[in-house]
């Protein structure tokens, strides 16, 4: 009789919690953590996707040589001149950073967070061969820059127009309604129908905008391998395919802000971009950082855009740092400096959340 | 007695189901849905080696071939994951270029002492398609062409610019001659001289590649150092860069474009493999096109020994399933020796055949533009074997590119190249 009370107490709180918890967490270690942690391990040895294969004794344990083999060269240089407008604009977010934090304008973890991205930026780009020196993978460094131009080329190509769109489309009418499902189905689709989509789009033969083009008398852009348009291309695809999630959390946000403060503002003669630039912007701040954050993760795992519209040409202007990976894993079959390359694009996705994380915090304080 | 027979048949289809030994087969060459069993109606390579497989499986007692999903572009990324994960295709298509990298390591079953029992005589292959299959010393697949590079002609346009002779083509025999022809086409006609894939797809690397070992040199030695930082490998690229500069061609077309140019009557010359002669020979014939008199000729001598870029295509099992799966590994026997056998229907893409029988056939000799390719065998040529192929085309696919779509100076490219290639051999 006693028995059914004592499992009730032996199961306390914390206990039912794992208990509920464990299935996830089994298939998260399975599939994220283990994978993980094994990436980190090939990362440290010379070893051959398909002798590994054939022949497990086939690896050899490196240290961090694949590492060294990726991202340092012969003969490696510091100066203060070697990228300079990169330099110098690291400098001066440097200088802005020290500024805001001890005016108080930005909160100190955040000007902290803001100045140590800087410093990095200033002190990385300073690094270059020597006279008699070279990168060991003189692909890897430009790789990593064509990522971030195009991160930073799609992020606020995504945010901008989805919030333009957000704003356009909030409204109570069925009109409204059946656009802002229009404009949220191209995220439905795959990359390869994306990709399809938009490379029929750039043909310079049959495509829309070479059609449109040659109507008033241009002549039509080789889009897709012409190395000055190239990732511009890619980056419209990218916007096109993923303003969606962006349109809908700025949906979400704009749904939030009280219909009174509009009122309000109304009966001060504040309406329309004003009411935007006042109400709608400060309001939107948390969406806004959020929106940006998601989007910087998800842009830097940039793939199928690149390998399917350019394959990364014309020379290498649109390779990406994940196509890279893929190349030097599948092609190459060199799964240990893939796996390098893999745990650094980590490290620089992990330090983006952090930054999120540091942002987050700062603004509730 | 009806339900007597129903029974009957019932069981003989259970009984044929379970007896049936299932292939697996992994094949690049692009989708086709509706091929057919009948191997001498198809169109195209897609169609044609769809339709050979498809008769495999309905003629072959006991065997049923299930042809996985592959995309091209990724075809090797693929098998080779396959492999690493343990359940690669039964048998598979690859090109003679891979062999290094897969029989090297092992993964390929040698097959040399169950071809004959197979129904497969290796004597019958040409020695070019022996070569193409052989590493070490061993046999690790059945040939089933040598593919080259080839110059399709627009004849129409080549004859507004007073280029035919005697129903030929007048093909340059030197980089002057070559723009000089550029230039007669260009003043007759207004149109380009030469359309290829110099943006994308390697066959401008393919083409530079030619013009070098015209001069008797290579992209790196049988020893492993790469040579391209040369003088000849500067004529050859600025060979082709010539035409780019004075307008005869353009370096941005892809290979779906340059080919449409072509198509469209556009260009005097396109620069592709022989895997589409079958497919322009029946768009020339379509009153639409904009190519009406279509001719194929072997790639021109513009120095001083002819040369034109080739590479086979071959089936392979997978030496697991040798091992391991001796039933299995008989049915795909069976599978490449029926390919074997239709050795002919594949060369009606345009390929040249591997089998001496079938090259010595009057069927063979009878194929459209056949006769007028018939050096090409003799000149095909391609770079060392290295199990970095793949890799060293892509460096030289992105350096060339360089060159014509970046205006990069051609020394810096070669230079820049070399390194990469060096570093890739280096491994």
């Amino acid at each position: 009789m006693p028995l059914r009370p004592k499992i009730g107490r032996s199961l306390s709180q914390a206990q039912a919690a794992y208990a509920l918890l464990l299935p996830f967490l089994a298939v998260y270690a399975l599939f994220l953590i283990y994978p993980f942690f094994r990436g980190v391990w090939i990362s440290l040895h010379d070893w051959n996707l398909l002798e590994v294969a054939f022949n497990p004794a086939a690896k050899e344990y490196v240290g961090l040589r694949n590492y060294e083999r990726v991202m340092w060269g012969k003969d490696i240089e510091w100066s203060l001149f070697a990228a300079p407008l990169i330099q110098l604009a690291g400098l001066a977010a440097l200088a802005g950073a020290a500024f805001t934090g001890w005016t108080g304008r930005l909160s100190r973890p955040t000007a902290l967070a803001l100045g140590v991205v800087a410093a990095l930026v200033v002190l990385i780009a300073g690094l270059h061969p020597g006279e008699e020196g070279r990168w060991y993978d003189r692909r890897f460094w430009p790789t990593v820059g064509n990522t971030l131009v195009f991160v930073g080329l799609a992020v606020p190509g995504v945010t901008l127009s989805a919030l333009v769109l957000a704003a356009a489309l909030n409204r109570e009418s069925r009109a409204m309604a059946a656009l802002r499902t229009l404009f949220f189905l191209s995220q439905v689709l795959s990359v390869t129908v994306v990709t399809l989509i938009w490379q029929i789009m750039f043909s310079p033969r049959q495509g829309l905008i070479a059609n449109i083009t040659e109507l008033f008398g241009g002549t039509p852009i080789n889009w897709l391998t012409d190395a000055q348009f190239a990732m511009a291309a890619i980056v419209i695809a990218t916007i096109w395919w993923s303003l969606g999630i962006a349109l809908i959390l700025f949906l979400a946000g704009l749904q939030d802000i009280s219909k009174d403060l509009y009122e309000a503002a109304a009966l001060d003669h504040c309406t329309g971009v004003r009411a935007f630039r006042h109400i709608t912007l400060p309001n939107l701040k948390r969406t806004i950082t959020l929106v940006v954050i998601l989007q910087i993760i998800l842009h830097f795992q940039v793939f199928g855009q690149s390998h399917l519209m350019t394959q990364g040409g014309p020379n290498d202007s649109t390779q990406v740092l994940v196509r890279y990976i893929y190349q030097t894993g599948f092609r190459d079959s060199d799964l240990g400096r893939a796996s390098a390359m893999a745990v650094f694009l980590f490290v620089v996705m992990g330090a983006f959340s952090v930054i999120q994380f540091i942002v987050g915090r700062g603004k509730s304080q | 007695m009806r339900q007597l027979i129903i029974c009957g048949l019932a069981a003989a289809t259970l009984a044929s189901g379970a007896t049936a030994q299932e292939v697996t087969l992994g094949r690049f060459f692009g989708a086709c849905e509706d091929a057919g069993t009948d191997t001498k109606a198809s169109v195209g390579e897609a169609c044609i080696i769809q339709s050979i497989i498809n008769a495999a499986s309905a003629e072959i007692d006991g065997v049923s071939i299930e042809t996985l999903p592959t995309d091209w572009g990724n075809y090797y990324d693929q098998i080779k994951a396959a492999y690493a994960g343990g359940t690669p295709p039964d048998v598979h298509v690859m090109h003679r270029h891979r062999i290094p990298e897969f029989a090297g390591i092992g993964a390929l079953a040698e097959l040399s002492g169950d071809l004959e029992a197979a129904g497969i005589d290796p004597a019958d292959w040409s020695e070019a398609a022996r070569a193409a299959v052989t590493h070490d010393g061993g046999i690790y697949g059945v040939p089933m062409d040598i593919h080259a590079n080839l110059w399709h002609v627009n004849m129409d346009i080549m004859a507004e610019a007073g280029l035919v002779e005697d129903g030929k083509p007048v093909l340059p025999s030197s980089p002057e001659e070559l723009i000089a022809h550029a230039e007669q086409v260009k003043e007759a006609t207004g149109k380009s001289y030469l359309a290829a894939d110099f943006a994308q797809f390697p066959l401008g690397v393919r083409m530079v590649l030619a013009l070098l070992w015209q001069q008797g040199d290579n992209i790196f030695t049988e020893d492993g150092t790469a040579t391209l930082d040369t003088e000849a490998a500067r004529r050859a690229v600025e060979t082709v860069t010539q035409l780019f500069d004075a307008g005869h061609a353009d370096p941005r077309l892809n290979y779906a474009d340059s080919q449409q140019s072509f198509l469209n009557g556009e260009a005097a010359v396109l620069v592709n493999g022989t895997w589409v002669v079958d497919f322009y020979d029946a768009e020339a014939a379509k009153e639409e096109t904009g190519l009406d008199s279509y001719y194929v000729a072997d790639f021109p001598t513009l120095f001083s020994e002819g040369a034109t870029w080739a590479d086979s295509h071959m089936w392979a099992i997978p030496a697991p399933l040798k091992a391991d799966d001796p039933e299995t590994y008989q049915a795909a026997l069976k599978v490449l020796a029926f390919i074997n056998d239709h050795n002919i229907d594949w060369a009606r893409t345009g390929h040249m055949a591997v089998r001496n029988s079938v090259v010595d056939s009057a069927e063979y000799a009878e194929l459209p533009h056949r006769g007028e390719y018939a050096g090409t065998a003799a000149i095909a040529t391609d770079t060392p074997p290295s199990e970095r192929y793949g890799a060293i085309q892509d460096v030289l696919n992105r350096e060339f590119q360089a060159i014509w779509l970046t205006g990069k100076p051609v020394g810096d490219a070669l230079a820049d190249a070399e390194i990469e290639v060096q570093d890739l051999l280096d491994r």
